[in-house]
């Protein structure tokens, strides 16, 4: 359902959604209308303008708040201010967006908001694993200038098997979790020759070489954890300092994670990352 | 490394297990560390970052993971190192982490943990910091859990 008194603000709504699964049920062009309107159809989600000419949209929300307190409901304001996420959020307001409306930012905010109607993991396969594979091929060409495709497969057992480097950068915040980056020996080797930029007559030390990777990992999955940030401002991820481990036949187990492998083949081997999320809050 | 930011990893090793059933732990050895760590066999590593930033890794051989994983399930004899024990470390070390992260809130330095990571294999490396970091041996009932700790300021 949209709530929104302007004609544009809902059409631009409306529009945005079209491309989406979800279904506009209803409109409201004012707060009154909202609470008689999410009563007859009783929407997954809601998007709340701020301004209504009876009622400001934390008001509106509260009143729909009151006779279903497991409403769901963004906020769409012009400003997005702390005073007012923070009186927003005493109301029950679950999300918060600014105008203009970026149309992935609304995706994954409905997704998020609707996961128990999609799947967890739909939402953290779209919203958590792509960023990371996007800052997985991004890194690898502004690190080491190659190209490459990644996928994304969700991890039925879980653990993985390493021989080389891995590299763990554990992952606090909403939702915890951690990404490992690893390949092979013989990957690695590439990797560092070309990161360092040492010929293949010359010798570098497996420290160098693990390094090298450690340093490269932290920078992909910081670049992964902005991508997230960036879309979801109210749960900052952090990253925590990464553990390198390095020998041959590695399990490394993450028991009750949800995890994604994704890979990218590239003309220096496979690397690997492996993203794992907590599952629940 | 400041001892002050250490003390609330061994102390909550400490005050954690006797709660899911070990006999008191005893601090067996410290030591200042500037090479790789040497998995015995089971190490687990949790990360943190807040206020302060960090690792500790808990580090056993595999006979000492079936111990605890047994007496954490009641003295349930455990065969193998099987999915159902590798839990069991795993949340021994969730538990431990997390309630340094209190001990740490009571030093004002608030941290938030990441999930651990659990690696199983033989004579592999683990790194947990380019400086210096601590390494505690705990006794705990006769097997020997290895605690490194690696603690740096955060920013903020």
């Amino acid at each position: 359902m949209i709530v929104d008194d302007s004609r544009v603000g809902r059409a631009m709504l409306v529009k945005n959604l079209q491309r989406t699964n979800f279904e506009v049920v209803a409109q409201a062009k004012n707060a009154a209308e909202a609470v008689e309107l999410y009563a007859a159809y009783h929407p997954a989600v809601v998007t709340m303008d701020m301004n209504l000419p009876d009622a400001d949209g934390i008001e509106c929300s509260r009143r729909i708040l009151s006779f279903d307190k497991d409403a769901k409901i963004v906020m769409i304001s012009a400003m997005k201010d702390a005073t007012l996420v923070s009186r927003g959020r005493d109301a029950g307001i679950a999300a918060f967006l600014q105008k203009p409306i970026n149309t992935n930012d609304l995706i994954d905010t409905l997704m998020i908001l609707c996961q128990n109607k999609v799947g967890k993991v739909a939402v953290l396969r779209e919203s958590y694993a792509k960023p990371f594979a996007r800052a997985l091929q991004q890194g690898l060409f502004s690190l080491i200038g190659v190209h490459c495709e990644t996928s994304i497969e969700l991890c039925d057992q879980n653990f993985l098997t390493v021989s080389g480097v891995a590299v763990i950068i554990g992952l606090t915040g909403y939702p915890t979790g951690r990404a490992i980056v690893y390949m092979e020996e013989k990957t690695v080797q590439a990797f560092s020759r070309i990161l360092l930029d040492v010929g293949p007559d010359e010798k570098i030390r497996d420290v160098e070489a693990a390094d090298s990777i450690e340093e490269s990992a932290n920078i992909i999955v910081g670049r992964g954890v902005s991508n997230i940030n960036d879309v979801f401002r109210d749960k900052e991820i952090r990253m925590t300092p990464p553990g390198t481990i390095c020998g041959k036949d590695i399990h490394i187990a993450s028991p009750k994670l949800t995890t994604f492998h994704i890979a990218a083949e590239t003309r220096i081997g496979d690397i690997h990352m492996n993203v794992g999320f907590a599952e629940g809050e | 490394m400041d001892a002050k930011l250490v003390n609330p990893f061994v102390e909550a090793f400490e005050t954690v297990m006797p709660q899911i059933g070990f006999a008191p732990p005893k601090r067996l050895k410290v030591s200042v560390q500037h090479k790789n760590a040497v998995s015995k066999g089971v190490s687990v590593i949790v990360g943190f970052t807040k206020q302060i930033r960090g690792n500790v890794v808990y580090n056993m051989d595999e006979n000492t993971a079936k111990f605890i994983a047994s007496t954490m399930m009641m003295g349930m004899p455990v065969e193998s190192f099987d999915a159902m024990a590798q839990s069991a470390i795993s949340e021994m070390s969730n538990m431990l982490t997390a309630n340094a992260a209190t001990n740490l809130a009571g030093l004002g330095l608030e941290v938030d943990i990441s999930t651990p990571s659990l690696s199983i294999g033989e004579n592999f490396q683990v790194k947990i910091t380019d400086s210096q970091y601590l390494t505690v041996d705990m006794d705990l009932g006769g097997h020997v859990v290895e605690l490194d700790i690696a603690v740096e300021q955060g920013q903020g």
